[in-house]
């Protein structure tokens, strides 16, 4: 594949610690256009081996708006079904710039190890020593992975104790925050013995039409910044746009600053502070002051345990630190009767399920259900919105759009989704091409 | 004539970078661009913009705005590490002969950046 695209895929046995390298094809794209589209060929291809596969859209790191999805495709072990968890942060756009569109794992390995990809190569690497330590700690710019391959921008997917041990609890983090793995795709990691993927990127990949794709964006994105988020930032707006309780002002004295995944215009993530004051703006020696708030339904748990919103996001530090997903764990915390930090805390290490309210869709509970702001013409008895969440999802899921953004940008339709699409690429996909890949995916 | 930030509004995505390296390009590709985010103190949420100038390094800070002459050793002012690597491209040219004026600032979607006399 010769445009937008590292022309990649990653074929890794943990068992034999081989890498093999396929290219993407021109055919392949042309029939499955990209992300879940190919992740789950990829997956039924390799099914016997238990694969986890990881990969981009064709628009994921491009100037298109909100073009930072990467999706993690694998059998969950709490529902036995396959299933499309997001990565956005920067890990989605630094893997594909690392030189890979589509990455998959099979097997197990023996001892611990961890992925190194850069530059197209994929080194797997002894993880003896990683093994044990906390996402916070690898992640950690003096002594984790940053420091040992000396990149200071190294993303990372990994796991915690949680998926060491093999918790139905465990889940995939994006470098310390959690992603949108509701399914315990972090037990998979840990039943191969992978601590973790790091990824640093770049790499270039060129645009078949390179001024009309920008002239293209630079158009949408004009059209998104009239929109009605505009003045609004992080997910703490979330619950009161979607007509649930209204957070803001619990949360308010703890925001810090709010921050976008890879090109989104809307910043989804919250930073909180409550180890220094969170209206400091200089860099300062406390090297952990506060969370970045990644899910807003795992805070909405922990507040309806009846925590302050400090506890609340000490409790979510706390599971990340042990790479626990946080709504299951606020479910399963319910049931002791707990109330008190410390005690919730200490509960933590022996939650180990089962997991309650798994998600049945295809697409993550940590997407909110329904549009955030934006109008995209749906009833307003909401009947049509289950329906139209899930194409919007596999659609997001297909091109590389954030999936959260998807709820918000109605000026990205499925048109232009093509259209950037067959610009970049110089393929012609159409309309009836994303209906056949989307009725595959949904089937 | 130069570029301008209003830095508290920097949401740290990247836009800026990625919109230079494909002026530059005509592809995506990030490590010629002159403008960068800094993004590695992440667990404490520190974010900011570098942009490499003809003469400066401009440093847009959350708390405030640094210029620093480049070649110029300020003993007072303790080395960024992170600013090494855009010291070896190419300065900022504000995308001349481009239509439309820089790709940064068409491409900011939080209005971030801006021209100044």
């Amino acid at each position: 594949m010769e445009y937008l695209s590292s022309d990649n895929i990653a074929i890794i046995d943990l068992s034999s610690s081989e890498v093999k390298s396929e290219e993407l094809s021109e055919d392949l794209v042309r029939d499955r256009i990209g992300g879940i589209g190919i992740t789950t060929q990829l997956y039924e291809r390799f099914k016997d081996e238990d694969p986890i596969v990881l990969g981009t859209g064709m628009l994921t790191g491009t100037s298109v708006p909100g073009s930072s999805l990467g999706v993690i495709t694998a059998k969950s072990p709490l529902t036995g079904n396959v299933h499309h968890a997001p990565f956005c942060l920067f890990s989605a756009m630094e893997m594909k710039y690392a030189g890979f569109d589509y990455i998959v794992i099979k097997g197990a390995a023996e001892n611990p190890v961890y992925l190194w990809l850069h530059d197209g190569i994929a080194d797997i690497n002894d993880a003896s020593d990683l093994w044990g330590k906390s996402p916070w700690e690898l992640i950690d710019i003096h002594v984790g992975l940053r420091r040992i391959l000396s990149e200071e921008l190294i993303q990372l997917l990994t796991i915690g104790r949680a998926g060491e041990e093999g918790s139905d609890l465990a889940q995939i983090l994006v470098n310390c925050w959690p992603s949108g793995d509701r399914w315990g795709f972090g037990k998979l990691m840990g039943h191969k013995k992978l601590k973790a993927l790091a990824v640093r990127g770049m790499g270039i990949f060129e645009v078949a039409d390179p001024k009309g794709f920008i002239e293209k964006c630079a158009e949408v994105l004009s059209e998104i910044k009239k929109g009605a988020f505009l003045e609004k930032r992080g997910c703490i707006e979330f619950p009161a746009a979607l007509g649930q309780e209204d957070i803001r002002d619990w949360i308010a004295p703890l925001v810090h600053r709010h921050s976008s995944c890879f090109n989104c215009p809307y910043p989804t993530n919250t930073f909180v502070k409550y180890n220094e004051d969170p209206k400091i703006l200089e860099e300062t020696d406390v090297e952990e002051p506060g969370y970045l708030i990644t899910d807003v339904y795992g805070l909405l748990g922990f507040k309806d345990l009846g925590l302050s919103a400090e506890n609340a996001c000490r409790m979510l530090e706390a599971c990340a630190r042990d790479g626990i997903e946080p709504v299951a764990a606020s479910q399963l915390l319910r049931k002791t009767g707990k109330t008190d930090l410390d005690s919730l805390k200490n509960a933590l290490a022996s939650l180990t399920g089962p997991v309650e309210s798994i998600a049945t869709s295809k697409f993550s509970s940590w997407i909110p259900p329904k549009p955030i702001f934006g109008d995209f013409g749906l009833p307003a008895d909401g009947s049509k919105d289950a329906e139209w969440w899930e194409r919007r999802q596999a659609v997001a899921h297909i091109f590389g759009i954030h999936p959260i953004f998807a709820l918000m940008a109605p000026e990205l339709t499925e048109d232009v989704l093509i259209d950037l699409f067959n610009m970049g690429t110089d393929l012609d996909i159409t309309q009836e091409t994303l209906d056949e890949v989307v009725a595959d995916i949904c089937q | 004539m130069g570029l301008k930030f209003d830095s508290l509004r920097c949401t740290a995505c990247m836009a800026c970078e990625m919109a230079c390296g494909y002026n530059r390009d005509d592809a995506f590709s990030m490590i010629v661009s002159s403008i960068v985010t800094y993004r590695n103190r992440e667990k404490k949420n520190y974010f900011g913009l570098m942009l490499k100038e003809s003469e400066n390094l401009v440093l847009a800070r959350p708390e405030k705005l640094e210029i620093q002459r480049i070649g110029v050793v300020d003993e007072n002012v303790e080395a960024d590490p992170a600013a090494k690597p855009i010291l070896l491209r190419q300065a900022c040219d504000l995308c001349e002969g481009t239509e439309g004026g820089p790709l940064c600032i068409r491409l900011c979607p939080q209005d971030v950046i801006s021209l100044a006399d």
